[in-house]
């Protein structure tokens, strides 16, 4: 069992009047793959916008509770959120590539905080990230065409390669793979095995095949609360809650 | 008479609605079959076809009447003995035959003006008398054709639409042909005054004073008389102040119109965006003639007055002070569309800057504008075309005086302005001077035209982009 690396305690979160998290106590590992699972609306994208404070952009969100970060209180009104976000990377539901060129999506993040000062540098970032997302192969010869020109599945790489450039220590990954195809999917998949070496993964899941592929432990929402938390093994195997039995054997979601 | 047949024919049409409706119903219970439509669209069928027709022959009489009955008039006046050497001549005698008709002539009637109004009265007369009975036949062959038709329960429905459709193609012709007419009225002016002056000389001709353009008898000019008249008509010093005043203006309007827009689309909260933003655009609904003499009687004298205290020699028409206001008059325009487009360029962008640790600032910069760019170039273009087009602002206060310059102190006259100049009071519509103002209207729409076409352009390539 690895050190854990974010732990939450007592996180509650309010959309206006609608709470939509309720005391959600929930500690995920360093270097591995935590998958959440629920229903819709059941409060997992949610969760994940708490780690790196992606919910400050509504105005009417309110989060109260901890979390911590390598055991550093992250949800404080004086935290530094630009550099939170550069340790926590966060990849979306659907591919948003800037419409720049592949190279400048890249180069993005690592330009705004000030690594990489020299062009060489630069492009050492970009080959780096593109390879770790596995995706300088295919587009090593164009990286001067706009990225939102490539396929979904090579601009969902794209924004895993965006992600990674800025080195961060945590990839919060929002439902990657619900507007890809299967083979794009997979590539993913293959993809987020490889850097749960580097990097410690969340990825939020409707697919429960994903959960059980990509991923080590397994946590599982329903209208707002953590239900059960384990190893992904035992969640599909053995659940203890007869809700999560339910709800991976399809009787309700 | 006109309002008269209308109303008669709406009323009688409108009737026919009620007809129509409980005839059809009537029908169908009787014979027991089912209609093609509701009742109603039989009763809209009566309707179109009971006053569409009938309105529009009236329309076309109404045009030609008065043109045959000219004609006709002019000719037998001719007929008995009347002398006219051209075409004013005869306006001339048509117009107190008119006169002496509607009682209000005075001068002395001789035997071919009285003859000559008589037969004007009997032709005016039988006109009327024939349009009447035509109407009415129309109207009556419509309604049996129509009633026919329902009778023989036809898919009204589908009737209703083809007509409905021929209206609404009709009206979008109509708008059309205006524009067409515009322009080559434009164009056959235009064209006479380039048969006057070379078009080259009018293009790259730097001195601009009409006023100096006498000219005897416009058919025949001398070689003497046209050297004096190119140098009278250079089209430069308009373009040059044109474009100095629109630059003027948009050094005001871009920047403050953008980050307006920037601050609305980003960073205002709903409260406040509900306040201001129907403010802002308030500056767009104030007339221009009220922008016009705030620019020629405060900001004009307020600038006089402090270069007067720094030593400068400030007109008191400056392009600064037009310029000024003309760019307060185009905020609104600015910050409007740029507010849109900012508002389009879809939030997962911004989330995916936020995500790496962008700053707001930082995304706005190197994400959101750029994506909006286009649009933004788009609204900055619109407003340019606006710029070279007002009027109103640079008569009042930018000057008369063709001046080249770039001292924006300085009073300097713009197309616009120059077209007023020229139109304004009695004009002969043969001298070069007034066909120049066609040229002007011209030159200054091809340019909106092309300006507003690659503007349209932009902001298409930026929807397409997005949607």
């Amino acid at each position: 069992m690895n050190n854990v690396k974010i732990k939450s305690k007592n996180l509650n979160v309010y959309y206006g009047e609608k709470q939509a998290l309720f005391d959600v106590n929930l500690d995920l590992n360093e270097k591995e793959v935590t998958a959440l699972i629920g229903p819709s609306g059941c409060g997992k994208s949610t969760f994940i916008r708490c780690i790196n404070r992606m919910n400050d952009v509504i105005d009417i969100c309110k989060v109260s509770g901890n979390i911590e970060i390598d055991g550093v209180e992250i949800n404080d009104k004086n935290l530094d959120v630009v550099s939170l976000r550069e340790r926590v990377g966060m990849v979306f539901q659907k591919p948003n590539p800037f419409p720049k060129s592949i190279y400048d999506n890249i180069s993005y993040g690592p330009k705004i905080h000030g690594k990489g000062e020299t062009k060489s540098e630069l492009d050492e970032i970009v080959e780096n990230s593109l390879k770790k997302a596995a995706l300088w192969e295919e587009v090593k010869d164009r990286l001067d065409e706009p990225g939102t020109g490539l396929s979904g599945g090579q601009q969902q790489r794209l924004c895993i390669a965006r992600a990674i450039s800025v080195n961060p220590e945590v990839i919060l990954m929002d439902e990657p793979c619900s507007a890809l195809d299967p083979i794009a999917t997979a590539k993913i998949e293959e993809l987020i095995d490889e850097l749960k070496k580097t990097y410690t993964i969340v990825i939020v899941t409707h697919s429960m095949a994903q959960a059980v592929r990509v991923s080590q432990k397994t946590g599982f929402f329903h209208l707002g609360k953590l239900i059960e938390v384990g190893k992904t093994e035992k969640i599909f195997k053995n659940p203890d809650n007869k809700m999560t039995q339910d709800y991976i054997t399809g009787r309700f979601g | 008479m006109n309002f008269v047949l209308i109303f008669l024919i709406t009323i009688f049409s409108l009737s026919l609605f009620f007809y129509g409706r409980s005839k059809t119903k009537s029908i169908s219970i009787e014979k027991n079959i089912k209609l093609n439509a509701l009742p109603k669209f039989y009763g809209y069928y009566l309707v179109l076809w009971c006053s569409i027709p009938s309105l529009v022959f009236l329309l076309i009489w109404t045009l030609f009447e008065p043109v045959i009955i000219k004609s006709i008039i002019i000719e037998t006046a001719a007929n008995q003995g009347a002398i006219f050497n051209d075409k004013n001549e005869a306006n001339l005698i048509y117009e107190k035959i008119k006169a002496i008709y509607a009682g209000t002539y005075f001068g002395d009637i001789d035997i071919i003006l009285k003859e000559s109004a008589l037969s004007y009265a009997k032709f005016i007369n039988l006109f009327t008398n024939s349009k009447i009975v035509l109407i009415f036949g129309i109207v009556i062959a419509s309604v049996i054709y129509s009633l026919k038709k329902i009778k023989n329960n036809n898919k009204a429905r589908d009737d209703v639409e083809v007509i409905l459709k021929g209206l609404l193609f009709a009206s979008s012709l109509i708008a059309i042909l205006t524009t067409l007419g515009i322009i080559f009225s434009l164009l056959f002016e235009s064209i006479k005054f380039f048969s006057v002056i070379n078009i080259f000389d009018y293009l790259f001709g730097t001195n601009w004073s009409p006023q100096r353009a006498f000219v005897s008898d416009a058919s025949a000019i001398t070689a003497a008389e046209y050297d004096e008249l190119k140098d009278a008509f250079g089209f430069i010093p308009l373009i040059a102040g044109t474009s100095f005043i629109a630059f003027i203006a948009m050094l005001v309007a871009v920047p403050i119109g953008l980050f307006s827009g920037i601050y609305m689309a980003e960073y205002a909260s709903v409260k406040i965006r509900r306040i201001s933003k129907p403010i802002i655009e308030i500056l767009a609904g104030i007339p221009t003639v009220v922008y016009g003499f705030f620019a020629a009687l405060t900001v004009g004298p307020f600038f006089r007055q402090i270069g007067e205290n720094l030593g400068l020699t400030v007109s008191s028409e400056s392009a600064l002070a037009a310029g000024l206001i003309m760019g307060i008059m185009i905020i609104p325009y600015v910050s409007s569309l740029s507010d849109d487009v900012i508002n389009s360029v879809p939030q997962s962008l911004r989330d995916g800057s936020y995500a790496v640790g962008a700053t707001k600032s930082e995304t706005i910069k190197k994400v959101v504008i750029p994506a909006a760019l286009p649009g933004i170039i788009g609204s900055v273009l619109l407003a340019v075309s606006r710029a070279i087009g007002e009027t109103m602002i640079v008569v009042m206060a930018a000057g008369l005086a063709a001046n080249l310059t770039i001292n924006p102190l300085e009073s300097t006259t713009t197309i616009t302005t120059q077209i007023v100049m020229i139109l304004v009071g009695d004009q002969e519509f043969d001298s070069p001077k007034t066909q120049s103002a066609f040229a002007l209207g011209l030159t200054l729409f091809i340019a909106t035209l092309v300006l507003n076409y690659i503007a349209q352009r932009a902001v298409k390539k930026y929807r397409e982009k997005y949607d």
